[in-house]
C-alpha cells in the first residue's frame, strides 16, 4: 500500500508540474453554437416565465410557456441536424412524422386541456 | 352544441357550395381543359398574385382582427396575443441575423406546416356542416376522415419531393427531402383506406336515415382531395390553392363575424346591419392583409440581406402566427365559436319573431 501511494506521488508531481489538460475553451463561437446558446436562454426565458407565473395564471397560459419550449428546442434541432435527413431517407419519414406530432401540439396551444383547467376561473 | 340551425348553409347552397370547395373544383376542371402551360401559366401566376391582395392576404389578417378585435378577445389567449409575436420575431431576427444556416430552416418548417393546416381546416369545415346536417361525427368516423384528409397532405409532399433539383422557394434554396421509394404508395394506400372506411360510414348514414347526407359535407374534403392530388399536377391551378383555401377561411370567419356583430341581443337584424358588419370587417382585414405582407417586409428592408430571403422569411412568420391563432380561436369545443357557426346568415336578416304568450 505504502508503494503504491509512492509510486502515485512521484507519477503525478511531474505531470501535475506540466500544467492542467483541460481548461476553460476560450474559442470564439460559431454560428451555429450561437445560435444553440440563444435558444438555451430562450427556452430558460419560457421555462422561468411558466414558474413564475404558476398559480397566478389558467393552467392552460402557464402549459403554453411549456408548449413555446418544445417549439424553440424542435426548432432548434431541425436547424442543428435538419442537414441528416437529405442524405437518410428513413431520418426524413421520421423528421415528417416528428413534425407532424410538434404541429398537432401545437394545435393544442392555449387551449383548456380535457380534465378542465382547473385554476381557470372563466 | 345541441343548437340546431334552421338550415344546413350559412347563405344558401350556391354561395356555401361555391366557398367551401365548389369554386375552386370548377376551376380545376377550367385549368385542366384550358392551360397550356408557359405564358398562360405566367399570366395566371400574375392573376394570383393580384387576387391574394383581395382574398388571401385578408384571411390572414382575419385571425388577427377575430383575436384582438376586443379586449377580451385578446385577454382570453394572453399567451397568443402577446407572447407569440415576440417568439416569431425572435424566429424572423435568427433567421435574418443567419440567413443561410435558419432560414431555410424557418421557410421549411411553414413549408410543411402550411398543408398541415389546411388539412386542419377542411376537417373543421367538415365537422361544422356535418353538425349542421346532423350527421354524428364520432370518434371512429373522425379517425377515418382524419386518415384521409391528413393522408392527402403526406402523399401530396412525398410526391412534390421526387423532384431531382433543388427548388428556390420564399428567397431559399431547399432540397428535395430524399423519401423512400415505398413511401408514397404506402401513403396513398392509407389515403384511400381512410376515405372507404369513410364513405362506408357515410353510406350507413344514409341507410339509417334513408336520406341521403347532404353532398356539402363532404365537398371539403373532396375539394382538398383535388387541390392536392390532380391539382398538384396542373401548374396553372396549382397556383391558386392557397386562394381557394383563403375563400373557405373568409367564408366561414365573415359567418361567425355576422352572426356574433349582428346576431346579438339588441342588435338591430336587417340585411342593412349584415351590409355595415361585412364593410367594416372587409376594410379592416384588407388593410390588416396590406400591413401584413407589404408593411411589415417594408420594416426590415433595411437589414442587408436579399430582399426575396425576408419578405420569405417574414411570409413564413405571418403564416405560422397565423397556424397558432387559428389553432385558439376556432376551438369548436368552446360554446362561444360553435354556436354562431350554427346559425344562418339570412335568419340574422330577418327581425325576430315576438315570443308567443
Amino acid at each position: 500500500m505504502t508503494r503504491a501511494v509512492l509510486l502515485f506521488v512521484l507519477l503525478a508531481g511531474p505531470a501535475a508540474a506540466q500544467g492542467p489538460e483541460f481548461t476553460v475553451s476560450r474559442v470564439p463561437l460559431t454560428g451555429r453554437e450561437t445560435f444553440l446558446a440563444v435558444v438555451i436562454v430562450a427556452m430558460m426565458l419560457c421555462g422561468l416565465a411558466s414558474f413564475f407565473l404558476s398559480g397566478r395564471v389558467a393552467a392552460r397560459t402557464q402549459t403554453a410557456f411549456a408548449m413555446f419550449v418544445v417549439l424553440i428546442g424542435g426548432f432548434a434541432l431541425l436547424v442543428l441536424f435538419g442537414g441528416f435527413i437529405y442524405d437518410h431517407p428513413l431520418a426524413a419519414i421520421g423528421l415528417l412524422f416528428l413534425l407532424i406530432g410538434l404541429f398537432k401540439l401545437m394545435n393544442q396551444f392555449e387551449s383548456a386541456r380535457r380534465g378542465g383547467d382547473r385554476t381557470d376561473g372563466r | 352544441m345541441s343548437q340546431s340551425p334552421r338550415s344546413l348553409y350559412f347563405v344558401n347552397w350556391w354561395i356555401d357550395a361555391a366557398a367551401i370547395g365548389g369554386l375552386s373544383i370548377a376551376a380545376f376542371v377550367i385549368a385542366r381543359l384550358l392551360a397550356d402551360g408557359g405564358t398562360r401559366a405566367i399570366e395566371l401566376a400574375q392573376a394570383g398574385a393580384i387576387l391574394s391582395v383581395f382574398v388571401n392576404y385578408p384571411h390572414f389578417s382575419a385571425t388577427i382582427y377575430r383575436l384582438y378585435e376586443n379586449p377580451d378577445s385578446a385577454r382570453q389567449f394572453p399567451v397568443t396575443a402577446y407572447a407569440l409575436p415576440f417568439v416569431l420575431l425572435g424566429a424572423v431576427a435568427a433567421s435574418l441575423w443567419q440567413p443561410a444556416l435558419i432560414a431555410p430552416y424557418f421557410v421549411l418548417l411553414f413549408l410543411i406546416w402550411s398543408p398541415y393546416h389546411y388539412s386542419g381546416q377542411t376537417l373543421g369545415i367538415t365537422m361544422i356542416y356535418a353538425r349542421r346536417a346532423g350527421f354524428q361525427v364520432e370518434r371512429w368516423q373522425r379517425l377515418a376522415l382524419s386518415t384521409f384528409v391528413f393522408s392527402i397532405f403526406v402523399v401530396a409532399l412525398a410526391h412534390r419531393q421526387q423532384r431531382t433539383e433543388p427548388t428556390t422557394s420564399h428567397g431559399v434554396t431547399l432540397p428535395p427531402i430524399p423519401f423512400p421509394d415505398w413511401f408514397a404508395p404506402v401513403a396513398t394506400a392509407v389515403m384511400w383506406a381512410g376515405a372507404a372506411v369513410f364513405l362506408w360510414f357515410v353510406v350507413d348514414w344514409c341507410r339509417k336515415h334513408r336520406r341521403m347526407l347532404p353532398p356539402i359535407v363532404l365537398l371539403p374534403a373532396a375539394s382538398q382531395f383535388i387541390w392536392f392530388m390532380p391539382g398538384m399536377k396542373t401548374a396553372a391551378f396549382y397556383e391558386f390553392v392557397p386562394l381557394f383555401h383563403s375563400l373557405q377561411y373568409l367564408f366561414i370567419a365573415w359567418a361567425m363575424q355576422i352572426s356574433l356583430q349582428v346576431g346579438r341581443e339588441g342588435q338591430e337584424r336587417s340585411w342593412r346591419a349584415i351590409r355595415a358588419v361585412s364593410m367594416k370587417w372587409g376594410l379592416w382585414n384588407y388593410a390588416g392583409g396590406i400591413a401584413l405582407f407589404i408593411g411589415l417586409p417594408w420594416l426590415f428592408m433595411w437589414v442587408s440581406v436579399p430582399t426575396a430571403t425576408i419578405v420569405g422569411v417574414l411570409i413564413a412568420a405571418v403564416n405560422i402566427h397565423h397556424f397558432f391563432v387559428d389553432g385558439v380561436i376556432w376551438k369548436l369545443r368552446h360554446t362561444s365559436s360553435a354556436s354562431p357557426l350554427m346559425t344562418n346568415v339570412t335568419d340574422l336578416a330577418a327581425h325576430p319573431r315576438p315570443a308567443s304568450a
